[in-house]
C-alpha cells in the first residue's frame, strides 16, 4: 500500500509539475489584466502543434521545438487578443471571460481545419520507465518536469531582475500607481499575454510529449489548470505553482479512494473547498488588502 | 329548443377554415417537392474523427451517383453533413438543425452511442429515420417507433467477442479498463458474465476520458499483471495507454476495440507502442461481395473501414426503402426499409442504381451491402454480423484466427 501511495505520489507531482506551467500563464494575465482567460486551453493546444511542426515537419529536437511552442502561443496570444478582447477592456471580468471562451472555440477550429481532429505523435522515441526499487518514472515525465521547472524559473528571474520584468509586477499591484509611474499599461498588458499564452503553450507541449496531441489537448486541461490557479490564488504565480502541485497530487491520491473515472471531480471539489475557506486561495493577496 | 345561430365569428371561422383547408390538406405533398433531403451526422472531429469523414465521402457518392442517373421519385437528392463533435450535446445541435431547418427526411450514420441516444429521440418525434451505426444495446430499447436500424452489432454482442478471446487464449486473470461511455457498464457486465464462472478472474476499471493522461490507472493495472489487458478506450485514450503500457514493459497480451485499434491509433501510439495489441469484435465488411468491391472503385481506395461501408449501406438503404414505397419521407424508411433488406426472395442488388431500376420495373429486391446482408430485427437491431480478428504486426493490421 505504501509503495502505491508513493507511485501515486510521485505521479502527482510530475503531472502537477507540468500542469503549473500553463496555471501560471493563466494566474499571470489574470494578474495584469483582471480576467480569468480561459482561451488558455487553445493556446496549449497551439503550442503543442507549434513544435509538433517544428519537431515532425523540421526535424527540429523536441526540446528546441518547445521554444517555438512557447513563441508561437505568444504570438497568437497577442494577435488574438488584439484582435478579439482588447476592445472589450473596461467590460466586467465575466463579459472578458465568456469572450475570451469564443476566442477559444475560434482557435481551436481554426487548428482543427487545418491539422483534423486525429490524434498526432511527436517525433521522440517511446522510452521505457526507469525502475528504481518499487518505483517507476518515465523519462519523458521526469524530462518535463525538468523543462517546467526550468520555465518556471526562467520567469521568476524575469519578474525579479529585470526591469520590464519588474514594470509587469507593478502593473499588477497597482495599475494606476505604475501608470503614474510612466509605465505603459498596454505594452505590459500585451507582455503579459504573450508570455502567459507562451506558457500555456510550453504546457500544451508538455503533455503532448507524454501522451499525444489534438485540437482538444487544453481543452481537457483547462479544467486543472483553472483548479490550480484558484486553488493557489488568482494573480499570484508561486501560487500557481502551489496550486499545480496541490491538483496534480489530488487528482493522483483521489485514486485511493475514488474511482478514476471521478477524476475531474477532484478539480471542481477543490474549487469549492478553497472558495468557501479561503476565496483568495492560498497564496492569494485579499480583495482591497 | 337550442337554435344553431351563424354568428359573424362563427361565419369568420368557417370561412378562414375554407381558406386554410387547401392547404392543410396538402401539407404532406410540401415534403413531396422540391430535393429530397438525406443527412449524415458524423463525427468530423473528437474521438469518431478517424470515420466521419470517411462516412461522408460515402454517402456523397451515393447520393451523386443516383442524381447523375436521374434521383429518385423523379425528385433531385440533396446531401448534407453537421459534424457531432463525438459528442452529444454538438450531436443534438446538429440534428436540431438538420431537421428543424433543412428538414432532412434521414440521419445517417451516427457513430458514437452516446449521439446516437440523445439524438434518437429527436428523430423519432419528427419522423425522421435514423440509420446508425451506434451500438450501445441500450439504446434499440428506446421507444423509437421503429425510426431507427443500425447496422453495427450491439455492444453486447462485441462484448461476447471479447470474452471469447479470454477465454480462447486460455487466460486466467483480465483487467478491463473503459471510459464511461452509455455501454461501459454492460460491456463489463457482459465478459464478467461469461468468463468468470470458466474461473477468469476478472478487474475492472472506469476511466475519466476527459483527462490528458492515464498513467496511474495503467500503474495499478500493471502492479495486478493480469494475463490479458482490455483497452478499452477511442482512438486518443487507447494511443495514451498503448505509449504508457509499452513505457511499463507490459508483458500480457494487450486487446482493444476494433473501433480504436484502427491504422490512426498505430501511427498516433507509434509501430512499438502498438505491435501485437488484438482489434476484436470488428464487424468484417463483406470484403467478398460485389458491393465491396464496388465501393473500393466508387471511393477510389483500396481499403474501407467497416464504418465507411456502413455509410454506403445507410445511404443506399434510405434511398431503396423510399423508392420502395414511393415514400420520400423518413416514414416511408422506416415502414419499408424490412421490405428491400430482410425479404428471402427478389433479386440481389448491392446498390442504389441497381435497385431503383428493377423497382421501377414493378421487381422485388434484396439489399446485400458492403457491411454485410442488413438484416434488421424489430428493435433496429442488425441480425447477421460476421465478427473478425487482427493484429498489429509490423505497423499494420494484420487478420488472425482467434
Amino acid at each position: 500500500m505504501f509503495e502505491k501511495v508513493l507511485q501515486l505520489f510521485l505521479n502527482g507531482l510530475m503531472a502537477g509539475a507540468v500542469l503549473a506551467v500553463p496555471a501560471i500563464g493563466l494566474t499571470m494575465i489574470y494578474a495584469v489584466l483582471r480576467f480569468v482567460n480561459f482561451a488558455v486551453a487553445a493556446h496549449m493546444a497551439v503550442g503543442a502543434f507549434a513544435g509538433y511542426m517544428l519537431n515532425v515537419w523540421l526535424g527540429v529536437p523536441a526540446p528546441l521545438a518547445i521554444l517555438g511552442a512557447f513563441i508561437g502561443a505568444g504570438a497568437v496570444g497577442i494577435a488574438s487578443d488584439h484582435v478579439g478582447l482588447r476592445r472589450l477592456r473596461g467590460q466586467s471580468a465575466l463579459t472578458l471571460a465568456i469572450a475570451s471562451i469564443a476566442v477559444n472555440i475560434m482557435i481551436e477550429s481554426t487548428i482543427r481545419f487545418f491539422f483534423g481532429g486525429s490524434p498526432r505523435d511527436y517525433a521522440i522515441p517511446l522510452r521505457r520507465d526507469w525502475v528504481i526499487g518499487a518505483f517507476k518514472i518515465g523519462p519523458q515525465q521526469f524530462e518535463n518536469v525538468v523543462i517546467a521547472v526550468a520555465a518556471m524559473a526562467i520567469l521568476f528571474l524575469f519578474l525579479a531582475f529585470t526591469i520590464t520584468g519588474k514594470a509587469m509586477r507593478a502593473v499588477a499591484d497597482n495599475p494606476m500607481l505604475a501608470d503614474s509611474k510612466g509605465i505603459d499599461p498596454d505594452r505590459m498588458s500585451r507582455l503579459a499575454i504573450g508570455i502567459g499564452m507562451g506558457l500555456a503553450g510550453i504546457g500544451g507541449m508538455l503533455v503532448g510529449l507524454d501522451t499525444s496531441i489534438d485540437p482538444l489537448v487544453g481543452f481537457r486541461a483547462i479544467l486543472s489548470v483553472f483548479a490550480a490557479a484558484v486553488v493557489g490564488g488568482l494573480g499570484s504565480i508561486p501560487g500557481a505553482v502551489v496550486g499545480g502541485l496541490a491538483i496534480g497530487l489530488a487528482e493522483e491520491l483521489s485514486l485511493l479512494a475514488l474511482p478514476a473515472t471521478y477524476k475531474s471531480a477532484v478539480g471542481f471539489l477543490a474549487i469549492v473547498i478553497i472558495l468557501t475557506l479561503r476565496p483568495q486561495g492560498l497564496l492569494g493577496a485579499k480583495a482591497g488588502a | 329548443m337550442h337554435k344553431r345561430l351563424i354568428t359573424r365569428r362563427s361565419a369568420l371561422l368557417t370561412g378562414a377554415g375554407a381558406i386554410a383547408a387547401p392547404f392543410v390538406v396538402t401539407t404532406p405533398g410540401f415534403g413531396q417537392t422540391g430535393p429530397i433531403k438525406l443527412a449524415g451526422l458524423v463525427s468530423l472531429t473528437g474521438s469518431g474523427s478517424p470515420f466521419g469523414p470517411n462516412s461522408r465521402v460515402s454517402h456523397q457518392a451515393v447520393v451523386d451517383q443516383v442524381n447523375a442517373a436521374g434521383g429518385l421519385l423523379g425528385r433531385k437528392l440533396e446531401y448534407l453533413a453537421e459534424d457531432d463533435q463525438t459528442n452529444a450535446e454538438a450531436g443534438v445541435r446538429g440534428a436540431r438543425k438538420l431537421i428543424d431547418v433543412d428538414k432532412v427526411q434521414a440521419i445517417m450514420s451516427v457513430w458514437a452511442s452516446a449521439v446516437g441516444s440523445a439524438v434518437l429521440p429527436l428523430c423519432w418525434e419528427n419522423k425522421v429515420m435514423m440509420l446508425a451505426i451506434s451500438a450501445a444495446d441500450t439504446i434499440a430499447e428506446l421507444p423509437h417507433q421503429g425510426y431507427f436500424v443500425r447496422t453495427q452489432p450491439h455492444t453486447v454482442l462485441q462484448a461476447k467477442q471479447f470474452a471469447k478471446f479470454i477465454l480462447a487464449q486460455n487466460a486466467k486473470s483480465a483487467y478491463l479498463i473503459m471510459p464511461q461511455t452509455p455501454f461501459t457498464e454492460s460491456v463489463l457486465k457482459t465478459i464478467r458474465a461469461d468468463v468468470e464462472p470458466k474461473g477468469v478472474k476478472v478487474t475492472t476499471a472506469v476511466i475519466d476520458n476527459k483527462k490528458n493522461s492515464f498513467r496511474s490507472e495503467i500503474d495499478e493495472m500493471v502492479r495486478a499483471n493480469p494475463e490479458i489487458f482490455m483497452m478499452g478506450g477511442y482512438v486518443a485514450e487507447n494511443i495514451v495507454m498503448a505509449k504508457d503500457l509499452f513505457r511499463a514493459n507490459y508483458k500480457g497480451k494487450v486487446m482493444g476495440f476494433a473501433y480504436g485499434v484502427v491504422p490512426a491509433f498505430i501511427d498516433g501510439a507509434g509501430k512499438e507502442a502498438a505491435e501485437g495489441i488484438y482489434s476484436i469484435a470488428d464487424p468484417s465488411p463483406a470484403f467478398d461481395s460485389t458491393a465491396y468491391t464496388k465501393v473500393k472503385a466508387l471511393l477510389k481506395k483500396d481499403q474501407l473501414d467497416t464504418f465507411q461501408c456502413q455509410a454506403y449501406d445507410h445511404a443506399n438503404l434510405a434511398i431503396l426503402s423510399m423508392a420502395k414505397g414511393k415514400d420520400a419521407t423518413g416514414t416511408g424508411i422506416r415502414d419499408n426499409i424490412r421490405k428491400i433488406s430482410n425479404t428471402d426472395g427478389g433479386t440481389v442488388v448491392d446498390n442504389a442504381l441497381d435497385g431503383l431500376k428493377l423497382i421501377a420495373e414493378g421487381k422485388e429486391i434484396k439489399y446485400s451491402g458492403a457491411s454485410g446482408p442488413c438484416k434488421f430485427a424489430d428493435n433496429g437491431n442488425i441480425i447477421e454480423v460476421a465478427f473478425r480478428t487482427a493484429q498489429v504486426k509490423d505497423g499494420k493490421l494484420v487478420e488472425v484466427k482467434m
